[in-house]
């Protein structure tokens, strides 16, 4: 026990999906006391683009970035009315240097972006110039998403759950420093939070956190497993690179468009009724499944989840084998031999419940529609013996319950950006 | 302990009667062994259990019915292999979606699913999308074991998703949009416990099955007999142990000039559920030349029932035709089914 009224299982559990300042408070009474790598003195060094994460990411034996450990994601409406005053844009301008003065641009520092919604470019006379950003729709028959509509997202990463923490309170105003650093302004009075996101990914993450609707009680979830599921994913090779998913013209050229759901996972059926060869079928594809391809939470397969070795023809296969893989499924949606989105996701226990924070990265938000259309195998189910869900990759096992789509801008337009900067 | 209660614990096996009487009231006691032997055809299981009534309701264009027996034990599928899923001692009943037409009372094996949503006191109790499912007594429907938090009063929601089969006929048009519908459900243990349960120790593992259970209030589903099935008869033939009749409509409203219907409908044997979630092939050779050789599709028609089809560019009157299995269905198997219906057989009409 801390004495702040968090128990300590709670605490050892959740730190970050508590938040506030006594979460804080209390993690950093309890840290072992690393010190945190400070960051630039002068933050115009870093790079144009907020997604420019890879190079400042530790990377697997197989030489895959890994995403930082612990993730805040805050639902952001602009206080003002209309266009946004330069005010305010010094404002969260001064406050965002800040961060990078105090932590290091990396997973071992702090990590983060901030982008905006189609409702935040509704304030100007059209919207975001050369980008297309739809209001989000369901991309599948059978999901009924709720749209998040906040003018922004702000989405903050680190291996540290001091760091997300401090990294949040600071930008609220809540606290003056971040990492012994002072903070040369906050947002406060210039955004109010409207929802609350966190997560983690890493070995061990998911089992420790595993106590949630939606794991059944038998603690499935491997020790070393990553994510929920129990498999690795984001292998370097079925990532678009940074490159791929980054804007080429107009005025929001280097920045980038990110499409945020939440997923919830069911997956009592996943790890109490489906042998590991089902999984694997369902997750890969049954070729992998046949040829144990995929030794423990997949390690073993390098910087690729191997689909070049499964089927190219995935109705046909669908039609033979009566199972197909969600990896297999997502080969289809390739451009020029390219996946099309980045993934940035990780897991969640917001609300007590199993979830993705399925956090992607694309040029355009069209191409996370195709990528998700591929996932949806409605082709698939169609003509083949797969159904619409059964046997169908993993969609048996989760529904999506939000999605927002945003405009993630280059560095130098990240606050407060007008809808045309030519202008 | 009453009567009842004694004989359906009477098949159990030592080791749940050591657990004492208590055990006798919870699942463990209502799966025998598995039969020796299982032929790889459809068998009499080694026992049949009621079924209660938990709700009804209209969910969209769709009529939904939920029942529930005793936990169980069954199989699902992935390609030809079925994987027995056991009973978890948590679970307290095996709940039952099945999903009809109200206009014509068919049952509507929907590809796109279930899902199930157990809240009670708004607290989530349970929330999955339970297998699509055959069983000898209650044909086709969505099923799952579920853990269930005790006595009460529980709201059960159902959201049946759109079709994407092909509708045809009085169907077309319909079908297409998920419906939601929630009932309350008050689960009591005596309920459960006094739900019928027979076991078979002297006919288990016949090649037979169990007479498909007639209800009031919820159909059952079963093809048409194959002489009644519209257009020309062109055949039955038994495959892995089910059993496929082919007909040829020269004249349906669906038609166009110039083209006919080639339906094959995929029933059990004994009771005529009709296997849904199979990858068929097709070939139709008329007057010598193949006039189609493609993928048959899924889809309903309310005078044949769930079925196989494609259109074909042909006026042949008795064209001859080859089916070929891809897979098999993928549809879970109550006991007595697992080891049916998992080959691939070609047949010709």
């Amino acid at each position: 026990m801390t004495g702040r009224g968090i128990s300590r299982r709670e605490f050892a559990k959740s730190a970050v999906a508590i938040g506030g300042v006594s979460a804080l408070a209390a993690c950093l009474d309890r840290s072992s006391g690393g010190t945190v790598p400070a960051g630039i003195d002068d933050p115009a060094n870093l790079p144009d683009r907020q997604h420019a994460w890879d190079d400042a990411l530790a990377t697997d034996d197989a030489g895959n970035p890994q995403m930082p450990n612990h993730h805040v994601l805050l639902l952001l409406d602009y206080t003002g009315d209309g266009a946004p005053t330069e005010a305010h844009r010094t404002q969260v301008e001064a406050a965002l240097r800040s961060l990078e003065r105090a932590y290091e641009w990396s997973n071992e520092g702090l990590l983060f972006t901030l982008a905006y919604g189609p409702a935040y470019f509704d304030r100007f006379d059209s919207g975001p110039a050369g980008v297309d950003l739809p209001t989000p729709e369901a991309l599948a028959p059978f999901e009924d998403p709720e749209p998040d509509t906040p003018d922004a997202l702000l989405h903050l990463a680190s291996d540290d759950e001091r760091v997300v923490l401090e990294a949040e309170e600071a930008l609220k105003g809540t606290t003056d420093t971040a990492n012994d650093h002072e903070m040369d302004g906050s947002f406060d009075g210039v955004f109010e939070t409207a929802a609350r996101r966190t997560g983690f990914i890493g070995a061990g993450l998911p089992a420790e956190n595993q106590d949630v609707d939606g794991i059944p009680d038998s603690e499935p979830v491997p020790e070393d497993a990553p994510l929920f599921m129990g498999f690795k994913s984001g292998f370097k090779r079925n990532q678009a690179s940074e490159d791929r998913v980054t804007i080429e013209a107009g005025p929001f050229a280097g920045g980038s468009t990110a499409h945020l759901s939440f997923i919830r996972l069911q997956l009592q059926q996943w790890y109490e009724q489906d042998s590991r060869d089902q999984r694997v079928s369902k997750m890969f594809c049954p070729a992998h499944a046949a040829e144990g391809k995929v030794e423990g939470v997949g390690e073993n397969l390098g910087t690729d989840s191997g689909i070049d070795e499964c089927p190219e023809d995935v109705v046909e296969s669908s039609r033979r084998e009566g199972v197909v893989g969600h990896a297999q499924k997502l080969s289809g949606a390739r451009e020029e031999n390219s996946p099309r989105i980045l993934r940035r996701d990780f897991d969640s226990t917001d609300g007590g419940e199993a979830g993705v924070h399925f956090l992607s990265l694309q040029q355009s938000i069209a191409d996370f529609v195709e990528t998700r259309r591929a996932m949806n195998g409605t082709d698939v189910s169609e003509n083949s013996a797969v159904g619409q869900r059964v046997n169908n990759g993993i969609l048996q096992y989760m529904r999506v319950e939000r999605r927002g789509n945003y405009l993630l801008p280059p560095r130098s337009l990240r606050a407060l950006p007008p809808a045309d900067p030519t202008q | 302990m009453n009567r009842r209660q004694f004989l359906a614990g009477a098949g159990v096996t030592g080791a749940s009667l050591l657990a004492g009487c208590g055990a006798l009231s919870t699942q463990s006691t209502r799966a025998p062994p598995l039969v020796e032997d299982r032929p790889d055809a459809t068998y009499r299981p080694t026992h049949r259990e009621g079924m209660g009534m938990a709700g009804m309701a209209q969910a969209g264009d769709y009529m939904v019915g939920l029942t529930y027996s005793y936990p169980h034990r069954f199989w699902t599928v992935t390609g030809t292999t079925a994987e027995q899923v056991d009973i978890r001692e948590a679970d307290s009943l095996h709940l039952m979606a099945s999903v009809w037409d109200p206009e014509s009372g068919m049952v509507l094996p929907v590809s796109a699913g279930v899902s199930i949503a157990v809240e009670r006191d708004g607290e989530t109790v349970a929330d999955k999308q339970p297998w699509p499912m055959v069983s000898q007594n209650m044909g086709f429907h969505y099923g799952d074991n579920y853990a269930l938090d005790g006595e009460g009063v529980y709201q059960i929601s159902v959201r049946v998703e759109g079709m994407n089969e092909r509708r045809l006929g009085a169907f077309e048009g319909r079908f297409g949009d998920a419906g939601e519908a929630t009932v309350e459900f008050d689960f009591a243990e005596s309920a459960l416990q006094s739900l019928a349960y027979e076991e078979f120790p002297e006919t288990q593992g016949e090649r037979a099955a169990l007479d498909l259970m007639q209800m009031d209030m919820i159909p059952t589903s079963r093809a048409p007999e194959a002489s009644a099935l519209p257009g020309t008869l062109l055949g039955t033939s038994a495959g892995a142990d089910e059993t496929y009749a082919a007909s040829w409509l020269r004249d349906a409203p669906f038609l166009g000039d110039g083209e006919s219907y080639l339906a094959v409908s995929v029933r059990t044997p004994y009771n005529r559920v009709p296997l849904p979630m199979m990858s068929l092939g097709g070939a139709v050779e008329a007057d010598g030349e193949t006039v189609f050789d493609d993928a048959l599709t899924a889809a309903i028609h309310p005078d044949i029932g769930y079925h196989y089809g494609a259109v074909v560019a042909s006026t042949a009157a008795e064209p001859s035709v080859t089916v070929d299995v891809i897979a098999p269905p993928q549809v879970s198997r109550h006991e007595g089914y697992e080891t049916a219906f998992l080959g691939t057989p070609s047949l010709s009409f």
